[in-house]
């Protein structure tokens, strides 16, 4: 239990007050002629203890007494899952663009596969209640601007705003698959862990890269998701018979070629339209309701009430005697008069 | 006190109903709603190198300027009240790069630190620090929020590569249409900027000749004389461009304050110049009530006899 202001509590000396006033205006010839009851001196006793308890419980109810906001530990359905969004500036261009003979001179920035990208995924995190999710920037250097979190809020602020502006010019994959992977060192498992990548190209890595980005993938038991967002129609990430030699080793083909190596849990989604990235992000939606250990937050909790509970409950015998007393006195002095 | 004992009595127990009844209102009574006024904002830190300088004081140390914007941003947060919102971007090369959108700075205060205390230079995408147009970029996206926030720009302002004055970005969209605040940061005494590696460790200084130190520009125009004028050449150091900064926040219709010396400054300014808006909060009339029963039941068991005069 803490309180928001302790220093009310500097004010408890008050509650000693009922001991220190004594009611000296009675007219009463010889105090010896009073007989001692026992019964009376109890009343008497009990009438000042209450009074004390009502003037403590009321400072101690306004020193706002609570139980701080505590997470508890619980167990839900879901997974834990790193946003890695490729904000390099090929992402500005429209998305799932039908070939034309000439380009397009307006560029439609609500239609660019960042946007598009942003729109998916806003649905994907509303759509998951108990899945924390972190997020990573990456352009050169990679930074984990959101570390993994249970807040929507602060999940779908972040998404909206990786879809502002333009992108940027260098990005690198690996630094983020490693930053991603890199996450999770000395974490006890909580559940399934999931990288979910998401960008229009692809890069070649050196065999120190891979070696590096395989073992940390595998080490934290991560599993990798790619949704390649195509820029080109008809190329695939897999070869196909007959297809133009121009897209053989291309760099999104090495990098597949390389994840599928991996010894993790991996898988690529080809989205070439807008049917078939939200297909993709279902797929990986259904896919993970594995028990995740999840904290949850419980807000602070005010206990105040029962202390004005106590000080009501002294307080009103207390008010009843008081009454008792002047209904008694009244008719005493009323008796008097005649 | 010359009132008679019967009397006494009764306006003691009239009192204790009194502190009963508030005690019991204190209990029972509904939280009422209260509209309080709250922003939204959009801090944006500079993280380029300039910013490692460490030229701020801070109790009785010096600390380094992105320590101190960070810091000012968190105390900043801390002094909003509930229901505020709060967006967080770095600026670096030409433009500003939004990190989060505003956000509810009460519930997600500890998103909001932990992004906060990513922020470093290695997070820079490039060496530059122009100042002027990434302003005008962080104005720009700020429009494209809903409910659009007011803009906290926190630099030291030093511009590299240099901007001549008559060569200055132009401003394009309407001054004072996205309202905000420049907080000027850094000492003003021209020190060495320190250079930092990939990993963000201080190697060495700029030196003098690792720096523009006129517009590039300005340089091949056609008036070399004025350019080739025996100007000294400082671009490799670094104080708070104040004059600078002034003119630039009043070119896009910003307030300027430098070396703010607590959140309240902030906050006063955007106050100021903020599109607030209402927001209905639950207020609990426990505190006032219960006190009112407090002071009632005090001066029922105050000494009386003590300090007034006995009289027989």
């Amino acid at each position: 239990m803490s309180w928001s202001n302790p220093y009310l509590l500097y004010l408890l000396p008050l509650a000693v007050l009922p001991w220190l006033s004594r009611n000296t205006e009675k007219q009463i010839v010889w105090q010896a002629l009073l007989p001692r009851d026992n019964l009376s001196a109890f009343i008497g006793f009990s009438l000042h203890f209450l009074a004390s308890v009502t003037l403590a419980s009321l400072i101690m109810a306004l020193a706002g007494p609570h139980i701080p906001e505590h997470t508890v530990q619980r167990s839900g359905q879901g997974a834990e899952v790193i946003i890695l969004l490729d904000r390099s500036r090929s992402m500005d261009q429209p998305f799932a663009r039908q070939h034309r003979f000439r380009l397009s001179t307006k560029m439609n920035f609500k239609e660019s596969k960042r946007s598009v990208a942003r729109y998916y995924l806003t649905e994907f995190v509303n759509s998951r209640p108990d899945d924390r999710f972190a997020y990573l920037l990456f352009s050169e250097q990679a930074t984990t601007i959101l570390p993994l979190t249970y807040s929507k809020e602060t999940t779908l602020a972040t998404i909206e705003a990786g879809g502002l502006g333009r992108g940027l010019t260098k990005t690198d994959i690996a630094v983020a698959l490693k930053q991603a992977g890199k996450m999770f060192d000395g974490e006890t498992y909580r559940g399934a862990r999931i990288v979910l990548l998401i960008s229009d190209g692809g890069q070649i890595l050196s065999a120190e890269q891979e070696q590096q980005i395989s073992h940390l993938l595998r080490e934290n038991q991560l599993t990798l998701y790619w949704i390649y967002m195509r820029s080109v129609t008809g190329m695939t990430l897999d070869e196909k018979p007959g297809e133009s030699i121009l897209w053989q080793g291309a760099p999104e083909r090495q990098l597949h070629s390389f994840f599928k190596t991996l010894e993790v849990p991996y898988r690529a989604f080809e989205a070439g339209s807008l049917e078939e990235f939200s297909e993709a992000m279902a797929t990986i939606d259904q896919q993970h309701y594995q028990t995740l250990m999840l904290e949850q937050r419980m807000p602070r909790q005010s206990l105040a009430d029962y202390f004005l509970w106590v000080a009501l409950l002294s307080l009103l015998p207390l008010t009843a005697s008081q009454l008792y007393t002047w209904s008694g006195v009244s008719r005493a002095y009323h008796l008097k008069k005649h | 006190m010359s009132l008679s004992y019967p009397k006494r009595i009764f306006l003691t127990a009239l009192v204790m109903l009194l502190g009963l009844l508030m005690i019991m209102a204190a209990l029972w009574l509904p939280p009422i709603d209260r509209e309080v006024e709250v922003m939204d904002s959009l801090f944006i830190i500079d993280i380029t190198d300039s910013m490692n300088v460490e030229d701020v004081r801070f109790g009785n140390k010096n600390i380094n300027r992105l320590d101190w914007a960070k810091e000012y941003t968190r105390q900043a947060i801390l002094s909003m009240p509930c229901g505020s919102h709060v967006g967080l971007g770095i600026f670096s090369e030409a433009r500003s790069l939004i990190l989060m959108t505003p956000v509810e700075v009460c519930a997600n205060y500890h998103d909001l630190m932990q992004m906060l205390s990513q922020f470093h230079p290695t997070m820079a995408w490039a060496r530059s620090s122009e100042v002027s147009k990434a302003l005008y970029t962080a104005i720009r996206q700020a429009k494209e929020i809903s409910p659009q926030p007011t803009v906290v720009f926190l630099t030291d302002g030093h511009e590299a590569p240099p901007v001549h004055e008559t060569l200055f970005p132009k401003f394009t969209d309407t001054p004072g249409e996205v309202p905000g605040v420049i907080v000027g940061i850094g000492g003003s005494d021209l020190v060495p900027i320190p250079k930092t590696n990939e990993f963000g460790e201080i190697e060495g200084y700029w030196g003098i000749n690792e720096v523009m130190h006129r517009d590039v520009y300005a340089s091949s125009r056609g008036d070399s004389a004025e350019l080739n004028e025996n100007r000294p050449r400082t671009e490799h150091l670094s104080s708070q461009k104040k004059s600078h900064m002034e003119t630039v926040s009043k070119r896009v219709g910003f307030e300027f304050i430098s070396s703010p010396t607590s959140a309240q400054n902030l906050i006063r300014e955007m106050q100021k110049i903020s599109v607030t808006r209402q927001q209905p909060v639950k207020y609990d009339l426990f505190v006032w009530l219960a006190s009112i029963a407090l002071i009632l039941l005090v001066l029922v068991f105050l000494p009386y006899s003590l300090f007034t005069k006995q009289h027989d």
